[in-house]
């Protein structure tokens, strides 16, 4: 398909060629064309073609061009030009919203996470993956139960609802952020974090990920774009002969990364002598409840993908058994997940079929470790203030003790928390190859998700009113539905020489659809003492409850989303870049005034190292100034909420519950970008630094509802108020060394962002708005809120009272009022990562911190308080070392406000590749991980890495520390290999 | 260069995908439309649209921290002290009994919420083509809200029905919103079905509140000098006289009668109740909470620890307006030879189940096997009338202090099951002794001095107190002064939620009891929450508060 010839005349000569990329055989654009030795020369076109008259002496040709090696041909071989890319990040394909870009022609802030740069070892969520790896990305691990949900944002805090997450889109599909596990409330105990989105993705299956930040990359998503994009990519089949790839790997929780600092049992003695407390108070006995509570069960996973195929289709099937042992008794979380996919040609190549498909079942074990227990139900609750001197259990038996404390072995051993989720993701895509760069393509995918959870109390559990002696249980169900149908039509061509064009325009419709019930009893006759326990588990026997709550259903309104969107891409030989795009979204969510939302966005990329002027640089390989704005949208607000609703409650009861909103619609982002690329000694080093500016607008608001009304609640857009995120990204990469036996390379990423709310007033009176969130929880500390979301402040901004030392009598003391005590919100991102390779061994490590912000010590505040010493309970030794009197009263205050500053090593791989081993064993690679090794903070609860959900009302909250699930240190050994 | 039939070729399934287009209608899929509601339900979703107003009342009239609260903590016959770990909850129960809140208190805005929640669904009722019957139980329900916002506010908000809730509404004043409530009265009382039960709106109920209305009339227009016109006196005792005579309520035999789980059936004197069933959780009021908030984590059994939530309590003070004339020393059995009410004796189903003896708790406790109680620390179990003077507890006996006041009797039916909940015990809301004492009270303001005392002493021998001679309406110098009309009404009616508009319409609620000084007359109203000023413009704040 290619062709030159050189005519030869007798003082020059004409040369033509073509040059292509090593990897695919892609024209490359822009690049130099120079006789060796001279400074004349000529670029390539848009198909790669070059034309260039030199002297007849001329014998060879040196070929440069941004991220490929300078390369000298002789004139004879310079009708096919083939380049190798020199700094493979830069020719990196990155999937952008319904398409694919290369990375140098990226107009706006994308992250992309290759899998080989994935963070290692005990793995459970897809997200995990990511931690730290992007600046500007923070995923927080919300508790060290396997599988729960993890707070992740974009670019800080964009919103004051309780969903600031980014859209997720897997294979092309968009997800609807939720999950088919059931919530279920017994009545007892607060409520369990939510389960993780992304559970039945299978970490090894994901090829790649990347982040969209910016508006003009994000805005193609339009009103779901808001929070950013995250795009994963699933492996695919390559070309070749039938491979398989197996790794097998177990692991061990070994113990407490951070434990928060009570007393031991001969601590505690001293302390019952310094508060001259009783000695009945001293059980005799050394107890360490926290480690009573843990276990170390062989964590295992088990894996196998197999994948082949040939030009006319490839395809890969991949399996994973996992069971993953939690860190605390009885928690588990065990998944069996597929992945399948595919693609194949037909009526020559013109037609291109692809498929793929994510199947799982994964089963939670949870334990009772909620997010806002107040006195009881938390089972670390139980075990930070349980007294250290009095044994858990006497004579085979649990001791319940009557100073409130409960005991956490026990509560942990009637408590039965088990859900199942069964999950698909699936899609299936046509595109037909209409004309030349004439593309249509449509898409369905479907997600559908099917959960069950059964939760279960015995009765035999004693001093717990409501469960002792009775027994309760309860079952929920819940299902999740969503359709995506999209067509697009994609047109490549080159306008002129210089000049191409990519245009895209589609059509997209989505909708989802949630449903679910529940039941709960109490009253059962069996395991109501700890010596007549039976395994049956209520959950079995449920008809059995003499108190048999009515089944309760209930069905989501049906969302639908309906977008026409269209992007265009110029490409001036690789030198300026220009995109615009615009989509137009339809929500039934929306107010019947507000049915669609216009999202437009523009983007320039300048190439200065394609100049010319710049093609000698002995500095930069590459350097280009990209520059972007785009308005994006955020929809997530519950669906039903500009409508009028009654419900129809149990017994024959309907009340109006909203009270509906006409005008309600999106709220709106308008962002800029501002950045840079760079590329120093020969692409080795190479870095990207961004300048964003956010101002969030028509902030959706949960605002009071005017009474007389039908809630407390109402929701409007406000239309005054900005929410603004601003804030410079860093990344470095250095390819320090590499060479045969040794390499080295690093990564660093930086971020800082600032977090502020502006002209914050109702919508109807114009006053300030003040809204209180923050929960504090415990006993005596019931309806205190600890955070603000105020005017001039960042969202969730301490508002506590201060704190004023001890009086006399060793009372603390502190102000009336609360005042603004400090931001919740990281300031400061930072990740590193570092592979070192000698020979077959490399040693892989990544770490990781936030800095800049508070966390709020519930913990210390209300259940490890000094008080507890005086009823025979554990108190920790920050209270034992401070000046506080045994008398002092429980209250929340900015006492309890500690530094969160962190940096954490996340894991650590050390690897060794074997080889080929035998005649049918190749690539043998071993490898141990240690994970979550150290964490060095001041912060003196369990983990900094905190954000236990402790929103009211539904505004949400931010680093707030109560009693979590401690995240335990672990090690995992592994096997790769393929056949 | 552009391949025109193949594009045309192509635009087949773009009309396809155009032909897909959604309306974009959002579907509910399990709650009702207005128009629905209308055209499915028809006249029995008007019924339903009642229920859902009935359904309002269970937790401000039953919830330790509703109405009770604002009623009862803000007076001497009720505190929630401090103790330890407990109950300080960033000092909301603190300030309710020093007079010292503020207008982002939790609970001003809580009552506020729910109160315009229930005049909003009984409004509701209206907006749907109701039967006289319906329209005259909904106008009651939302007089009752009205009533309670005036008491607490000095002003309410009122929507019309389909009003467009978005804007702000008018808002009533307090002689224009008395005068309001009472004309919806009249308006109900006309057309209620005489046949409806104590459970539902009902004459009586509505005559009650009638009542209320015009004995308090004076002191909601005037909070700092009440008048008592002599018209509405008048009114009292003529409505109040055709109850009595109707001869549907007498008092009944066992005072702890009216609060016990069989009170449904035991009590002659609901007027206006709401219903509770044990074991039943739907539609539950959450009545437990009446002896929870009160007893100590050991006063069930020590099985079963940490029953009790151990917070609220009464002052010294209030307990001596039952004569207990000696003073502190007299605490004690021997007190409840002067007046049953007072309780502390053997009462079946509770006291054989538990040790608890109904009524005002102190000295050492003991279990159902006349064993003595101790607390958590392993002290005696044994109240201490003295409570802090700033409210919090800090000494070794901050588990104890505080006399405790059990007026429902716990649940302990099965086995004592449903201690915890759901109780069976009926909410009394309106009770036949007030209507009485109302009448004796507007008998009294307009000179009928002899006519009061007859009334009086009638509920007082019934109860099986001794009888007074003479019974002026109130001591100013003394708030509890056992001798006055005032502390009558305590003494039959503490903890049922009437102290605070009692106090004021007496003229003694700023006046200096036990742990509260003389304070500001702002006081006489709480301040509107500053949440519901920031949404509607027409609210004003009360004088004295900052917003």
């Amino acid at each position: 398909m290619l062709f030159a010839s050189s005519q030869v005349f007798s003082q020059t000569k004409t040369i033509t060629g073509k040059i292509t990329d090593s990897k695919d055989g892609s024209p490359i654009v822009g690049a130099t064309v120079q006789p060796k030795g001279t400074k004349n020369g000529t670029s390539t076109g848009a198909d790669g073609s070059f034309s260039l008259t030199v002297g007849a002496n001329v014998t060879t040709l040196v070929v440069t061009s941004v991220g490929f090696n300078r390369q000298e041909i002789s004139v004879a071989n310079a009708s096919v030009i083939s380049m190798v890319s020199s700094n493979a990040s830069l020719n990196e394909v990155v999937v952008v919203g319904y398409g694919t870009a290369r990375k140098r022609d990226l107009t706006g802030a994308v992250s992309s996470v290759k899998a080989k740069d994935f963070n290692q070892g005990a793995i459970t969520n897809p997200d995990q993956l990511l931690q730290n790896k992007v600046a500007g990305l923070e995923v927080t691990n919300t508790s060290g139960q396997p599988g729960v949900a993890t707070t992740v944002q974009i670019r800080g805090n964009n919103s004051i609802r309780s969903n600031s997450s980014p859209l997720y889109v897997v294979d092309g599909v968009p997800l609807d952020g939720g999950t088919a596990r059931p919530n279920i409330g017994i009545g007892f105990g607060g409520s369990t974090p939510n389960s993780n989105p992304l559970l039945y993705i299978d970490p090894n299956s994901i090829a790649s990920v990347d982040v969209l930040k910016d508006a003009s990359s994000a805005a193609i998503y339009g009103a779901r774009g808001a929070n950013g994009v995250i795009v994963i990519t699933t492996k695919k089949g390559t070309s070749g002969p039938m491979k398989v790839e197996a790794g097998v790997n177990f692991g061990v929780n070994l113990g407490y990364m951070k434990r928060f600092a009570i007393l031991n049992a001969s601590q505690y003695r001293a302390a019952l002598v310094k508060y001259k407390q009783p000695s009945t108070l001293d059980g005799g006995g050394n107890e360490d409840a926290l480690k009573a509570l843990t276990q170390h069960g062989l964590t295992q996973n088990y894996s196998l993908a197999f994948s082949g195929g040939n030009e006319a289709g490839k395809f890969r099937a991949a399996f994973l058994g996992s069971k993953t042992i939690g860190f605390l008794k009885k928690s588990a979380l065990d998944k069996y997940l597929t992945t399948i996919g595919g693609t194949y040609k037909f009526i020559d190549n013109h037609l291109t079929l692809d498929f793929n498909l994510i199947a799982g079942n994964y089963g939670e074990q949870l334990t009772s470790v909620s997010n806002n227990a107040g006195s009881a139900g938390n089972i670390i609750s139980s075990a930070v203030s349980w007294n250290p001197t009095v044994p858990l259990i006497k004579n085979g038996l649990y001791s319940f003790p009557s100073n409130g404390s409960g005991n956490p072995l026990a509560f942990n051993d009637a408590f039965n928390d088990r859900s199942t989720v069964n999950a698909f993701l699936a899609n299936i895509s046509a595109s037909y190859a209409i004309a030349k760069g004439l593309t249509y393509k449509f898409l369905y995918g479907v997600n559908h998700g099917a959960g069950n959870r059964k939760v279960s109390i015995d009765g035999w559990l004693e001093g717990q009113s409501g469960i002792s002696g009775v027994g309760i249980a309860g079952i929920a169900n819940a299902k999740l539905l969503t359709q995506n149908f999209t067509h697009t039509l994609d047109y490549k061509t080159d306008i002129a020489k210089d000049l191409s064009l990519d245009a895209i325009v589609g059509y997209e419709y989505y909708k989802a659809d949630y449903s679910g019930d529940q039941i709960v009893a109490s009253g059962f006759n069996t395991n109501l003492t700890q010596t007549g326990r039976t395994n049956i588990l209520y959950t079995s026997t449920f008809q059995n409850a003499k108190t048999q709550n009515p089944l309760v259903t209930f069905a989501n309104p049906r969302g639908e989303i309906q977008s026409y969107f269209g992007r265009v891409t110029l490409n001036y030989l690789d030198k300026l870049v220009v995109t615009g795009s615009l989509r137009a979204d339809g929500s039934s969510k929306f107010g019947k005034n507000h049915k669609y939302g216009y999202f437009p966005a523009v983007g320039a990329k300048w190439s200065v190292s394609n100049e010319s002027f710049m093609k000698d640089s002995r500095i930069f390989s590459n350097l280009a100034l990209r520059a972007s704005y785009g308005i994006t949208g955020n929809q997530e607000f519950p669906s039903g909420a500009s409508q009028e609703q009654f419900a129809l409650n149990s017994y024959s009861n309907l009340p109006q519950v909203v009270n509906g909103n006409p005008d309600l619609k999106w709220e709106s982002s308008k962002s800029i970008n501002v950045g840079a690329d760079f590329a120093f000694a020969k692409g080795r080093i190479y870095a990207s630094v961004d300048y964003y500016h956010k101002t969030t607008s028509d902030i959706l608001f949960q605002t009071t509802a005017i009474q007389p009304a039908p809630s407390s609640i109402s929701y409007v857009n406000l239309k005054n108020a900005n929410l603004i995120n601003s804030g410079f990204e860093l990344a470095i990469g250095a390819g320090i060394v590499d060479s045969k036996d040794f390499g080295w390379d690093l990564n660093v990423n930086v971020a800082y962002n600032k977090n502020i709310i502006k002209k914050f007033t109702d919508p109807n009176t114009g006053l300030p708005l003040l809204i209180q969130t923050g929960q504090i929880n415990g006993q005596g500390v019931s309806g205190t809120l600890a955070q603000v979301i105020t005017n001039g402040q960042p969202v969730n901004e301490f508002y506590l009272k201060p704190f004023q030392g001890f009086d006399k009598d060793g009372n603390q003391k502190y102000g009336d009022n609360p005042v603004f005590s400090g931001d919740p919100n990281p300031h400061v991102l930072a990740g590193f990562s570092s592979t070192v390779r000698y020979k077959k061994f490399s040693l892989g490590i990544n770490m990781g911190g936030a800095f800049g912000f508070l966390i709020y010590n519930n913990t210390a505040t209300a259940v490890t308080n000094i008080a507890g010493i005086a009823q025979g309970r554990n108190i920790d030794k920050a209270a034992y070392n401070s000046g506080e009197g045994v008398s002092s009263g429980v209250a929340a205050s900015s006492r309890f406000l500690e530094k969160g500053d962190y940096f954490k090593m996340r894991n650590a791989t050390l690897r060794y590749s074997v080889g080929n081993v035998g005649k049918y064993f190749k690539g043998v690679t071993a490898f141990v991980t240690g994970s979550n090794l150290f964490v060095i903070t001041k912060f003196t609860g369990f983990d900094p890495e905190v954000n236990i959900d402790k929103s009211n009302n539904s505004y949400p909250s931010r680093s707030i520390e109560y009693v979590p699930y401690p995240t335990p240190r672990s090690i995992t050994f592994g096997v790769n290999f393929s056949l | 260069m552009i391949p025109y039939k193949k594009i045309l070729l192509f635009s087949v399934p773009l009309i396809g995908m155009s032909l897909a287009c959604t309306k974009l209608d959002e579907k509910l899929n399990s709650t009702l439309t207005a128009a629905q509601t209308t055209t499915a339900l028809g006249a029995s979703g008007t019924g339903l649209l009642l229920n859902a107003a009935y359904a309002d009342l269970a937790t401000p009239f039953s919830g330790q921290d509703r109405l009770f609260s604002l009623e009862e903590n803000t007076t001497d016959e009720s505190l929630v002290p401090t103790r330890g770990g407990d109950w300080d909850d960033n000092g909301v129960w603190r300030v309710l009994h020093s007079h010292t809140w503020n207008a982002d208190h939790g609970q001003i805005l809580t009552n506020f919420n729910e109160l315009n929640k229930l005049s909003f669904d009984a409004t509701n009722v209206l907006s749907f083509s109701p039967t006289k019957a319906q329209a005259a139980e909904a106008r009651f329900l939302r007089a009752l809200s009205l009533y309670y916002q005036l008491d607490f506010y000095g002003q309410f908000p009122f929507r019309n029905p389909g009003e467009n809730l978005l804007n702000a509404p008018k808002v009533y004043g307090a002689t224009d919103g008395i005068a309001f409530i009472i004309s919806e009265l009249n308006a109900a009382l006309t057309d209620i079905p005489a046949g409806n039960s104590n459970a539902q709106a009902n004459a009586d109920a509505i005559k009650t509140l009638l009542m209320k209305c015009y004995l308090n009339k004076g002191a909601f227009i005037n909070r700092a000098a009440p008048t008592f016109d002599a018209a509405d006196m008048a009114q009292v005792i003529s409505i109040g006289n055709t109850i009595i005579s109707g001869g549907k309520y007498s008092y009944t035999p066992q005072y702890f009668d009216n609060f016990s789980v069989n009170n449904g059936t035991l009590s002659k004197e609901g007027i206006f109740v709401y219903p509770n069933s044990s074991g039943v959780s739907t539609n539950h009021a959450g009545v437990e909470a009446r002896w929870n908030m009160t007893l100590h984590y050991n006063s069930y059994t020590p099985a079963n620890p940490n029953a009790g939530w151990n917070g609220f309590s009464t002052i010294s003070a209030f307990y001596s307006s039952f004569n207990t004339s000696a003073g502190a020393t007299a605490f004690g059995p021997a007190d409840t030879l002067l007046d049953p009410r007072l309780g502390g004796r053997y009462y079946a189903g509770a006291t054989n189940a538990s040790g608890i003896k109904p009524g005002f708790l102190v000295g050492q406790q003991y279990n159902e096997n006349g064993v003595a109680l101790k607390d958590r620390k392993g002290n005696p179990l044994a109240y201490d009338p003295v409570i802090a003077p700033t409210m919090i507890e800090t000494g070794s006996n901050l588990e104890v202090t505080g006399i405790r006041v059990v007026k429902y009797v716990p649940d302990y039916t099965n086995s004592g099951k449903y201690y915890g909940g759901p109780a069976g015990n009926w909410l009394m809301i309106f009770r036949y002794p007030d209507v009485v004492l109302m009448v004796a009270e507007a008998k009294q303001r307009t000179g009928d001095a002899a006519g009061a005392l007859t009334l009086v002493n009638g509920l007082r021998t019934a109860r099986g107190a001794s009888t007074f001679a003479t019974l002026p309406l109130v001591n100013t110098a003394n708030v509890d002064d056992p001798n006055t009309l005032l502390a009558e009404r305590g003494r039959e009616l503490y903890w049922e939620g009437v102290r605070r508009t009692d106090l004021i319409r007496f003229g003694v609620f700023l006046k200096p009891w036990g742990l509260k000084p003389t304070d500001d007359p702002k006081n006489l109203l709480f301040p509107v929450p500053n949440q519901a000023l920031a949404a509607n413009p027409n609210l004003k704040q009360n004088p004295g508060y900052t917003n």
